[in-house]
């Protein structure tokens, strides 16, 4: 009697739980981000390339600080700077020349360094094919719960990364990798910033959901280094990394800074290029996700009443609180950036011949007549034809 | 009846209680000692020594909790059943004239540049290589460093009798360009129960130890009782790192023969605020080699007879040439061996200072002295001969250090001989031709069959196996150079295969020579206080005296895609040259020229023609009539020709932009 009592009991208890789980699955549809990763890449060799293993330690430095601990940090070097023999400084690296910060530490983990750093390698890393053999600290074990940065920086040009100046990424592979990380669920979310020439072309392929791209230059520019340090000898870090860590400096982990202020923090005049933003693949709104989402490991804590009630988990709501003290700061950059459109433009393209061409394109504008200009340098012309031509002959 | 039952249990956990608790006191502890030697070299630096060791006594328990050994380490040596591991991270070279080859500290001490592995495994014999694999991704994996390259079977070897006698399941393999560094430190001091937080690793600031010219780190596991059950063993885990750093001048200058005087924090920019809590035993140690404590006696009698002052007898820390900041707790003096001096160590416990009142010990050199560090009976040196892309040739030249070699050496039927093993280890593209060895002793050419006591060859294997070659070489004790040739040909890598700097270079690996009737240790009186300490046990022990030649660095053939650019250029060239002049030749009309330059003549413009008006009258000559009329009509006319292609070409714009549009 007790046994079939129990057994109704369980049965029931059985009903109850089969429809929680479908009315959670109904009400999920989505993953909740549970953990960060970060993949960072130097991909160039060689003593004068120190600037891309300053960027990609800075970058180290700031997601670690922002709460990324090391085991999901995969960090690959190309190079030994910090005891290359041409270093004064030995087990230091600097981003700046006042040498304050000595981003190497005393706790630096590097994953993959040297010969290691290939693009077969990075690629494994993304897709998660490894041998058997290949030890879980070298190991990209994100989940469908992933919030994933990929930071890149190295020499590039029109859809293609150069890894060690002897072969090369191009935005297929990337876009590939992607698309296979995402059939497999080993990311929620992905941000790439890639720090190099030309950038914004090696996001050209992308087409999967949840891909949010920065990179530092259009194509047909340049990304230019910041500075030289003269102890160094050689210049210590790139433009465009200097500027995002100008920005991340300010914040810390509690922070609720938005992606939108940091991509507004990106004066091309400073970068001497054009940022670049893909944003048309990620469907969350730029200025309610936090850079934290990325940068750091901030997670969402969810309050329930009981212990092991697993499927009370409510849509997240994250961001519709607070927007920080700089919430004014997004409007108004926002607005800037719409009244400084022209001048973006202009700023476009640096280099010499083109920057003559827009001073006379300025010059033109001032002038206050300028069909009768038209018809006089024509007239004009015909002397000079003629001229020219009695002379010939 | 439950009363009852009730009782039995308690009884019964009360016995299981009891029993576990004897076996508890049964167990030996895990231990952990950390130690620091320091030694003056006689080329004013310093050798700073860290010697830390956890041993796990063995324990018959199935699962076991760790206090202090880590665990990472406990699983790979469960994991891969190894016997006996040492992985060293090194930079530089250790300089054998300078710093000694014929000590306990610098037969240990020194080490191949970059990365060296060797592993004894307890597996059966097939099982060996792939154990070896997964080791080298594992500790790849724990030492942030490509140790993983040594996987493939062109990049280790098994040596069988010049290493180490251990049957087959010995594996050996060095990466010599593996740069060492912070991240390869940090994985290694987290094995540490205080890692570098507190006790003497707290010294270890990167930077001063990273500066100074020769680094090398050190991780040594030995499983003892490696039964039949798997977790009964117990293993011992050593770990070093030896440093050789230039103590900052402090106002002395270059010149003065006075050694440097250093301090701990002069050395590392930090001081010692007491031991690890954890470590039975923490001490610092300051060596004087034999041949300096001769010397500061030397200069002790000869105070003495100048001064005609007393001094307590003996050797010890106020001696006038010297000076320690702090007095030692203990000296050590090493008991007088047949064929050495003795050796003094001075020891410091660290148990007493607080963060408060640091350690801090200072050795200051009041008188100089001068001495050299006992030499191994030869000196070693390995160097490439030959030129080009194609071919060359090795040679590992010996040269007599001056040391008498007769009380070693073995003598028979009347002859003093002694042995020198070698073991050498070349990449599959550099194809040595072992027939071609050939051996000269005091620089003549001596047939091989007489001083080859054993050879074993196995010859490189495209892509499969690399050359290795061991042999024990027999000297007669009056030799005083030797040197050994052997003939290489130069191979080609697949375009893949060619590493990202591949004009850099290749890199044979450092060859290893034994001399095997030579042993050192120290001698110490037995007694209960170097139970303690075990780098003084350490240093008791027997060890070979070895030494490591240097890298070879080989020029091989790389890619170069400029020859294909070269070549198509050159053939365009060719070609062109080839058929311009045949063309020039067939179709060339000679009289047609004529004729239009005639024409041209005639159709001079005016100012031409002013000009060549005035040149001829400068020159007093008379000139040629011209024909004016037909020049003014043609020039109308050309001007027509003109104006009307220049309409032409307007048209043709205008189209064209039309069409764009």
């Amino acid at each position: 009697m007790r046994n079939v009592l129990f057994f109704s009991k369980s049965a029931t208890w059985l009903f109850v739980l089969v429809v929680v789980f479908s009315a959670a699955d109904d009400v999920i549809g989505f993953t909740m981000h549970t953990n960060n990763w970060a993949v960072l890449v130097c991909t160039s060799r060689f003593w004068f390339n120190y600037r891309h293993m300053a960027n990609t330690l800075s970058l180290y430095r700031t997601v670690k600080r922002l709460g990324i601990p090391d085991e999901r940090i995969i960090l690959m070097l190309a190079d030994d700077m910090a005891c290359n023999a041409r270093n004064k400084y030995p087990a230091q690296v600097f981003n700046n020349e006042n040498h304050k910060l000595n981003l190497y530490g005393d706790n630096v983990e590097v994953d993959y360094r040297g010969y290691e750093v290939t693009v077969e390698n990075f690629m494994r890393v993304l897709t998660g094919r490894h041998e058997n053999a290949v030890p879980r600290s070298k190991r990209l074990l994100s989940d469908e719960g992933s919030h994933i940065l990929i930071y890149m920086t190295g020499h590039g040009g029109d859809e293609f990364l150069k890894f060690q100046d002897n072969e090369e990424l191009q935005s297929h592979d990337l876009a590939d990798a992607v698309k296979q990380m995402k059939e497999k669920k080993r990311f929620k979310e992905l941000l790439i910033m890639v720090d190099t020439c030309q950038a914004a072309t090696l996001f050209n392929q992308l087409s999967s959901p949840g891909v949010l791209a920065i990179g530092s230059s259009m194509k047909g520019e340049n990304s230019y280094s910041h500075h030289l340090d003269s102890d160094v000898g050689v210049s210590v870090v790139d433009r465009f990394t200097y500027h995002t860590l100008a920005f991340f400096e300010k914040l810390n982990m509690y922070d609720n800074a938005s992606l939108t202020s940091l991509f507004n923090s990106y004066n091309p005049r400073l970068l001497m290029s054009t940022a670049y933003y893909r944003t048309d693949l990620y469907e969350r709104k730029l200025n309610e996700v936090p850079v934290t989402n990325f940068f750091g490991s901030v997670m969402e804590t969810i309050h329930t009443d009981s212990a092991y009630r697993v499927f009370s988990r409510k849509r997240s709501k994250q961001f519709e609180a607070t927007l920080e003290p700089s919430e004014e700061n997004v409007a108004m950059s926002v607005g800037q950036k719409e009244t400084d459109d022209p001048i973006i433009k202009e700023q476009q393209i640096a280099c010499p011949f083109t920057r003559s061409i827009n001073r006379i394109h300025q010059k033109m504008d001032k002038i206050p007549n300028p069909d009768s200009w038209l018809i006089y340098g024509l007239v004009l012309m015909v002397p000079m034809v003629a001229v020219s031509s009695w002379f010939s002959h | 009846m439950s009363r009852l039952q009730y009782l039995f249990l308690v009884i019964f956990l009360l016995f299981f209680v009891s029993k576990s608790k004897a076996k508890e006191e049964l167990e030996a502890e895990e231990e952990f000692s950390e130690a620091l030697l320091l030694r003056p070299l006689p080329d004013r630096k310093v050798l700073a020594h860290f010697h830390f060791q956890i041993s796990v006594p063995p324990t018959q328990t199935y699962v076991r909790h760790h206090h202090l050994f880590p665990k990472s380490i406990y699983q790979l040596v469960q994991k891969f059943r190894i016997r006996e591991l040492e992985l060293s991270f090194t930079q530089g070279r250790w300089n054998y004239e300078r710093w000694g080859g014929y000590d306990p500290i610098s037969s240990s001490v020194a080490k191949p540049p970059g990365v060296e592995l060797w592993a004894v495994f307890d597996v059966p014999k097939n099982q060996v290589d792939s154990s070896w694999k997964n080791l080298t991704h594992a500790l790849s994996g724990l030492f942030c460093a490509s140790i993983n390259f040594l996987e493939d079977s062109t990049t280790y070897s098994s040596p069988e009798w010049t290493f180490r006698h251990s049957g087959n399941s010995l594996r050996y393999g060095t990466l010599p360009r593996e740069a060492v560094c912070t991240e390869n430190l940090t994985p290694w001091l987290k094995l540490l129960p205080c890692r570098d937080k507190a006790g003497l690793a707290a010294l270890m600031d990167r930077p001063s130890i990273y500066r100074g010219s020769y680094h090398s780190q050190k991780l040594h596991i030995t499983v003892k009782e490696y039964g039949a059950v798997e977790s009964n063993s117990g293993i011992i885990l050593q770990q070093t790192l030896s440093v050789v750093l230039q103590p900052p001048n402090l106002g002395i200058p270059s010149k003065s023969k006075l050694q440097p005087s250093w301090s701990l924090s002069s050395l590392f920019g930090r001081e010692v605020s007491g031991k690890c809590i954890l470590s039975k035993s923490s001490h610092v140690y300051i060596q004087f080699e034999q041949n300096l404590v001769s010397e500061l006696k030397r200069l002790e009698e000869a105070t003495k007879a100048s001064n005609t002052e007393v001094l307590s007898s003996g050797f010890s820390s106020n001696n006038p040439s010297f000076e320690l900041s702090v007095s030692p707790n203990r000296v050590i003096k090493e008991v007088a061996s047949s064929d050495k001096g003795t050796s003094v160590l001075f020891e410091f416990s660290v148990d007493h200072y607080r963060d408060l009142k640091p350690f801090d010990l200072k050795l200051n050199w009041k008188l100089p002295a001068s001495w050299s560090c006992e030499q191994a009976p030869f000196h070693v040196s390995r160097f490439l001969m030959g030129s080009g892309n194609e071919r060359g040739a090795i040679a590992i030249s010996l040269t007599s250090t001056g040391k008498n070699v007769y009380k070693q050496g073995a003598t028979e039927g009347g002859v003093c001989h002694f042995r020198v093993n070698i073991f050498q280890f070349v990449p599959w593209y550099v194809k040595v031709y072992y027939h071609t060895l050939r051996i000269y002793t005091d620089e003549q050419l001596q047939p091989a069959e007489g001083l080859v006591e054993k050879m074993r060859v196995s010859p490189s294997e495209d892509k499969v196996s690399p050359g290795v070659m061991e042999m024990v070489l027999k000297l007669s004790c009056g030799v005083k150079t030797a040197a050994l040739t052997l003939e290489f040909d130069k191979g080609f890598l697949h375009i893949d295969e060619y590493p990202p700097d591949a004009n850099q270079g290749f890199d044979i690996p450092s060859a290893l020579v034994n001399f095997a009737d030579f042993q050192t240790k120290m001698h110490f009186v037995e007694d209960d206080s170097l139970e303690n300490a075990p780098i003084l046990s350490n240093l008791k022990e027997t060890r070979p005296v070895l030494a490591y030649t240097e890298v070879l660095l080989v020029p091989l053939t790389t890619p170069d895609f400029s020859m294909p650019y070269n070549v198509i250029t050159i053939t365009c060239t060719v070609f062109a040259l080839y058929f311009g002049s045949l063309l020039n030749a067939l179709r060339r009309r000679i009289g047609e020229e004529e004729r239009l330059l005639k024409d041209k003549e005639r159709r001079k413009g005016p100012l031409t023609m002013l000009l060549s008006r005035l040149s001829a009258k400068l020159r007093g000559k008379p000139i040629e009539p011209p024909e004016p009329s037909s020049s003014s009509t043609s020039s109308h006319l050309v001007s027509r020709k003109l104006i009307s292609k220049i309409l032409l070409v307007a048209g043709v714009a205008a189209i064209w932009q039309f069409y764009l549009e």
